[in-house]
C-alpha cells in the first residue's frame, strides 16, 4: 500500500467514524433532558426550564443541522459544551485523560512487555514445568475480571495491611508538592496498575506463546539451527521477533479499549479516568461528551493502527514484499 | 450518594462481609474535645457534583447540598422545623396573598459587600429570566423592596408548600455579581461562588471529585464549628474501611455493615422514608385500566415479604397511599391491601377471567403481562414476577437499560414497570407524580375527585384543612392505585460523633435526604 493511498483510507475511515459518533448516541432511546433531570423528582422541570434547555442544547433543530453545526465547530477545534458537566467537553476530557493514560498506559506497556517475554520463554520450553506453571497461572488469572483482582488487592493491601491508599489518584488537600507529591501519586497508582497489568497480561502471553510454538516448527528455524546459531539468537532474534507481530496488532486494537476499558477498576479505586466519564455521559445522554470521548478513542486507534502499519515491515520484511 | 455506578449488589454484599470478617475492630469514635474542629472529611462515592454555584451544580441532591454550604435561602430547616436564615421574621397576608420578610441586617457577602433586600428582589427577577433547575419560582408574581431590609413577595395564587418549595429552597444571589451575567450556566469564575453562607469554596476538582470549603469567619449567625470541610471520593465499598482507618469522619455506608460499624464505636443514623419505590402501571391498557385489577395486584404482592426477601429488612413496606407512616400527613385509615392471593384471584375472576391450569384465561386468551425494569431492579422484578405468577398472572419480566425503560414508560409502551423517586415529604409530591406530564408521573386523571383534591390541597393555606384533604387523597389514591408503592428503602450514614449530623425534617430544602445540613457545621 502506498503512503498516499493509505492516508486516503484513513481519512475516509475518520469521516465515517465522525458520522457514526454523532448519530449513534442520538439513536439510543431516551433524551438528554429526561436523562439529566429524569430520575430526580425534586427538580422543578417547568415548561419554562424545559424550553430554556432545549434551546440551549439546540435540541429543537433538525438533526442534520445539528450535525453540520457539530462538524463546523469541531474543525474550529471546539468539541462542544457538556450538558451534564456544564463545562467545555475538551476541559472535561483533559481533566480525566492524563490519569487514564498514566494508569492504563503503564499497565498496557507492562503487560505487553511482560506478556511477550513470558510467552517467548513458555513457548520455547513448551511442555516443561515452567511452561505448565506459567500457563496454568496466567490462565487462572485471566479468568478473573479486572475489578475483582482490584478488589482483592485493595482488601489485602489497602484494608488489611494498610499500606496502600483506599481511593483516588492522590491524597486530596494534603498540601504535598514536589517529590512527595510524585510519591503520593505512585502510591495511589500501584494497585490499579497491578490489577490492570494482571488482567491484560494473559492475552499477550497466550498469543506470543502460540505464535512461538508455530514459528518454532517452521523450516527457517531448522535452517537457523543448522547454521549453528546460539540459543539466545534463535530464541529472540528468530523465533521471538516473529512471534511479536500478532501481539503488536493486538496491543494496537487494545489501545481503543484503553481509554474506556478501565471503567471497573476506576470504580473500585475511585480513580479518575475517561472510563467513568464515558459511562456517566452515556447514562446522562450527554451527547457532546460521548462524541468527544469516542472521537478521541477513534483518533488514537487510527494513529496506533497507522503506526503499527509502519512498524510491521520493520519487524517482518515479508510484509512489504507481499505487496 | 448515587445509585448508579455501583458494583453488582451480591458481589458487594459478599465482599463487604469478607472485609468485615478480616477487619480488626478498632474503635475510632473519638469524643469531641473542643468546640472547634480543624477539619471534617466526608466520603462520597461519586465525588463530583459540579461547581457549587446555583446554576452549575449537577441536578442531583448532593449537588444542591454542596451549593447550600455557600448560598443561603430566606428560611431554612433544622431537624424539626423551619428556622430563620437570611430572613429573621415573616408574615403571610391573605388579603393580597403576599409574604413579607424582614431580613437580617448584619449579613455580608463573601466579598465584603452588604446583603440587602435588593439582592432578594434581584434573585427572584433573575430566576424568572433564567430558570433555576431546583426551584419553580413561577408562583412568585412579583418581588418588591419595602425598605433596605424588608422585602415583599406577591404570589399569583395561594400556595401551601411555599416555604418547602420556594422560600426555603431558592438560593439568594448577589446582585452586584450576577446582574451582568447573561449565561449563568457558563459562569464558572470564583465570583460565581460568592454567597452569604457559613462556608466559602476554597477548591473544587472535577476529575478527582473533591471539594474544600473554608469557614466564613464573618458569618452572621456565629463562627462555624468546623474550620474546613473536605469532601473526598471513596468507593462505596471502601467507605467503612476509610471510616475505621480514620481518614474520613462521615460516610454513607452499605446497610449490611451498619451493625458492625456501630459496634466499632461509630454513630449510625438512618433517614426516615424519603424515597418511593413503586410499581408503575399502564392504566391505559386492559385489563390494567380496571381499578379492580390494580387492586388485585396490590393483594397479590406481599410487601412485607418483599422487604425481607429483596432488601433483607433494610426497607419499610410501602403504604398504598404513597406517603409513609412516618409522615406527618399520613392517613392511618388508608386501605392497606394486606397480602391475600385468594382475594386477588376473586377480583380478577370478577373481570371475566377464569383459572385454567393455574393461569388466568379470558376468551381463550391467556392473561399475560410484561414487566420491564432497569437492571438495578432485577431481584425485585423477579420477586414480583414470582408473586404474580402464583396468583395466576403470566409475567414476562425483562431488564433493560434504565433510559430505555424511561422512554418506553413515557410512551405508554409497557404493562408494568418498576420505578422510584425521592421527595415524598410535602404532599405536593402526590400531585406532581399523579398529574405531572413526565414519565415519572402516573399521568392519572381518571378520578375527577382525586384530581380536584390534588389541585386544591396546593392552594389550601390552612394546615388543618390541607391535612384533611391530603388524608382523603391518600384514601382515593389507594383505592384507584394509579401506581403501587412497594417499599421505602433505608439508607445509612456513619460518623465519628465529632459533629451531631442529623437528617433534616422533610429533607434539606426541597427534600434532599442527606444528613449534611450546613447547620450541623455551625455552632
Amino acid at each position: 500500500m502506498t503512503g498516499k493511498r493509505s492516508l486516503t483510507t484513513y481519512g475516509i475511515a475518520f469521516l465515517f467514524i465522525l458520522a457514526l459518533n454523532f448519530f449513534l448516541p442520538r439513536m439510543m432511546p431516551g433524551d438528554p433532558l429526561t436523562a439529566i433531570y429524569g430520575d430526580e423528582a425534586l427538580v422543578a422541570m417547568t415548561p419554562a426550564l424545559k424550553a430554556h434547555l432545549v434551546a440551549r442544547f439546540a435540541l429543537d433543530q433538525p438533526l442534520w443541522q445539528q450535525f453540520t453545526a457539530y462538524i463546523s465547530t469541531l474543525f474550529r477545534g471546539d468539541m462542544g459544551w457538556s450538558y451534564f458537566y456544564n463545562a467545555s467537553v475538551l476541559k472535561v476530557i483533559l481533566g480525566s485523560l492524563p490519569w487514564t493514560l498514566l494508569v492504563v498506559g503503564t499497565s498496557l506497556v507492562l503487560a505487553t512487555l511482560l506478556g511477550i517475554e513470558l510467552g517467548i520463554e513458555s513457548g520455547w520450553r513448551r511442555g516443561s514445568r515452567t511452561d505448565r506453571a506459567l500457563l496454568t497461572g496466567l490462565m487462572s488469572l485471566n479468568g478473573f475480571p479486572d475489578f475483582f483482582l482490584g478488589l482483592v488487592l485493595l482488601i489485602v493491601f489497602g484494608v488489611l495491611l494498610g499500606v496502600a491508599p483506599l481511593s483516588g489518584a492522590l491524597t486530596p488537600y494534603s498540601g504535598l508538592s514536589g517529590l512527595a507529591l510524585v510519591l503520593d501519586v505512585l502510591k495511589h497508582m500501584a494497585l490499579p496498575v497491578a490489577a490492570l497489568t494482571a488482567a491484560y497480561l494473559a492475552g499477550g502471553y497466550l498469543l506470543t506463546r502460540n505464535t512461538m510454538i508455530t514459528v518454532l516448527k517452521s523450516p527457517f528455524m531448522l535452517t537457523a539451527r543448522a547454521k549453528g546459531l546460539s540459543q539466545k539468537t534463535l530464541k529472540y532474534r528468530h523465533a521471538g521477533r516473529n512471534s511479536m507481530l500478532p501481539v503488536l496488532t493486538m496491543t494496537g486494537i487494545w489501545l481503543g479499549r484503553v481509554v474506556t476499558g478501565a471503567l471497573f477498576v476506576e470504580l473500585v479505586f475511585a480513580y479518575p479516568g475517561v472510563g467513568q466519564l464515558a459511562y456517566q455521559a452515556l447514562l446522562a445522554r450527554d451527547y457532546p461528551v460521548i462524541q468527544g470521548v469516542f472521537l478521541m478513542v477513534a483518533i488514537s486507534v487510527l494513529i496506533v493502527n497507522f503506526a503499527v502499519d509502519l512498524l510491521y515491515p520493520k519487524l517482518d520484511p515479508r510484509v512489504s514484499y507481499a505487496r | 450518594m448515587t445509585r448508579a455506578g455501583h458494583l453488582p449488589l451480591k458481589l458487594t454484599v459478599i465482599l463487604t462481609a469478607i472485609i468485615l470478617l478480616l477487619l480488626p475492630a478498632c474503635p475510632n469514635g473519638k469524643a469531641p474535645t473542643s468546640s472547634q474542629i480543624d477539619s471534617y472529611t466526608i466520603a462520597d462515592s461519586t465525588g463530583d457534583w459540579g461547581y457549587p454555584s446555583p446554576y452549575a451544580h449537577y441536578s442531583r441532591g448532593p449537588g444542591y447540598v454542596l451549593m447550600s454550604f455557600v448560598f443561603e435561602t430566606l428560611v431554612w430547616k433544622d431537624a424539626t422545623e423551619f428556622v430563620p436564615q437570611l430572613a429573621y421574621q415573616w408574615e403571610y397576608s391573605a388579603d393580597d396573598n403576599s409574604y413579607t420578610f424582614r431580613l437580617q441586617e448584619n449579613v455580608k457577602w463573601h466579598d465584603g459587600a452588604d446583603f440587602t433586600a435588593d439582592d432578594v428582589v434581584f434573585t427572584y427577577n433573575y430566576t424568572k429570566e433564567h430558570p433555576y433547575q431546583w426551584v419553580d419560582n413561577s408562583i412568585v408574581e412579583s418581588a418588591e423592596v419595602l425598605d433596605k431590609y424588608t422585602v415583599k413577595l406577591y404570589l399569583s395564587r395561594p400556595y401551601a408548600p411555599f416555604f418547602q418549595d420556594v422560600a426555603g429552597a431558592q438560593p439568594i444571589m448577589p446582585e452586584h455579581i450576577w446582574a451582568k451575567v447573561t449565561t449563568p450556566e457558563e459562569f464558572l469564575t470564583p465570583e460565581a461562588v460568592i454567597g452569604t453562607g457559613p462556608y466559602m469554596l476554597a477548591d473544587y476538582s472535577q476529575e478527582h471529585g473533591s471539594y474544600l470549603f473554608k469557614a466564613n469567619d464573618g458569618y452572621y449567625l456565629g463562627q462555624p464549628a468546623v474550620r474546613e470541610i473536605r469532601l473526598v471520593k471513596v468507593a462505596a465499598e471502601m467507605a467503612p474501611a476509610a471510616l475505621k482507618a480514620g481518614s474520613v469522619n462521615a460516610a454513607s455506608i452499605p446497610a449490611e455493615v451498619a451493625a458492625d460499624i456501630e459496634a466499632a464505636g461509630f454513630t449510625v443514623i438512618t433517614d426516615p422514608p424519603s424515597w418511593n419505590g413503586k410499581l408503575t402501571i399502564n392504566h391505559h391498557k386492559e385489563p390494567l385500566s380496571a381499578k379492580e385489577f390494580r387492586q388485585a395486584l396490590a393483594y397479590a404482592i406481599d410487601r412485607q415479604a418483599l422487604v425481607q426477601v429483596v432488601f433483607r429488612g433494610n426497607a419499610v413496606a410501602g403504604s398504598p397511599g404513597m406517603l409513609p407512616p412516618t409522615s406527618l400527613w399520613y392517613n392511618p385509615d388508608t386501605p392497606q391491601y394486606q397480602y391475600d392471593p385468594d382475594r386477588a384471584r376473586q377480583l380478577i375472576e370478577g373481570l371475566g377471567y377464569s383459572l385454567e391450569d393455574g393461569h388466568f384465561v379470558k376468551d381463550g386468551q391467556p392473561l399475560k403481562l410484561s414487566l420491564i425494569a432497569a437492571a438495578d431492579y432485577k431481584d425485585l422484578g423477579q420477586f414480583i414476577t414470582q408473586q404474580l405468577e402464583q396468583v395466576g398472572i403470566n409475567i414476562d419480566f425483562q431488564t433493560l437499560e434504565g433510559k430505555t425503560v424511561d422512554a418506553r414508560v413515557g410512551a405508554w409502551d409497557f404493562d408494568l414497570s418498576i420505578y422510584g423517586h425521592g421527595g415524598i415529604f410535602d404532599p405536593s409530591i402526590l400531585q406532581r407524580t399523579t398529574l405531572g406530564e413526565g414519565f415519572n408521573s402516573a399521568r392519572y386523571s381518571a378520578d375527577a375527585e382525586l384530581t380536584r383534591l390534588l389541585q386544591a390541597q396546593l392552594t389550601e393555606m390552612d394546615p388543618a384543612k390541607r391535612k384533611d384533604m391530603v388524608s382523603q387523597i391518600q384514601q382515593l389514591y389507594a383505592e384507584d392505585l394509579p401506581a403501587l408503592t412497594l417499599y421505602y428503602p433505608k439508607s445509612y450514614w456513619a460518623h465519628d460523633g465529632s459533629l451531631p449530623l442529623y437528617y433534616t425534617r422533610d429533607g434539606i430544602a426541597v427534600g434532599v435526604p442527606l444528613p449534611l445540613n450546613r447547620m450541623c457545621f455551625v455552632d
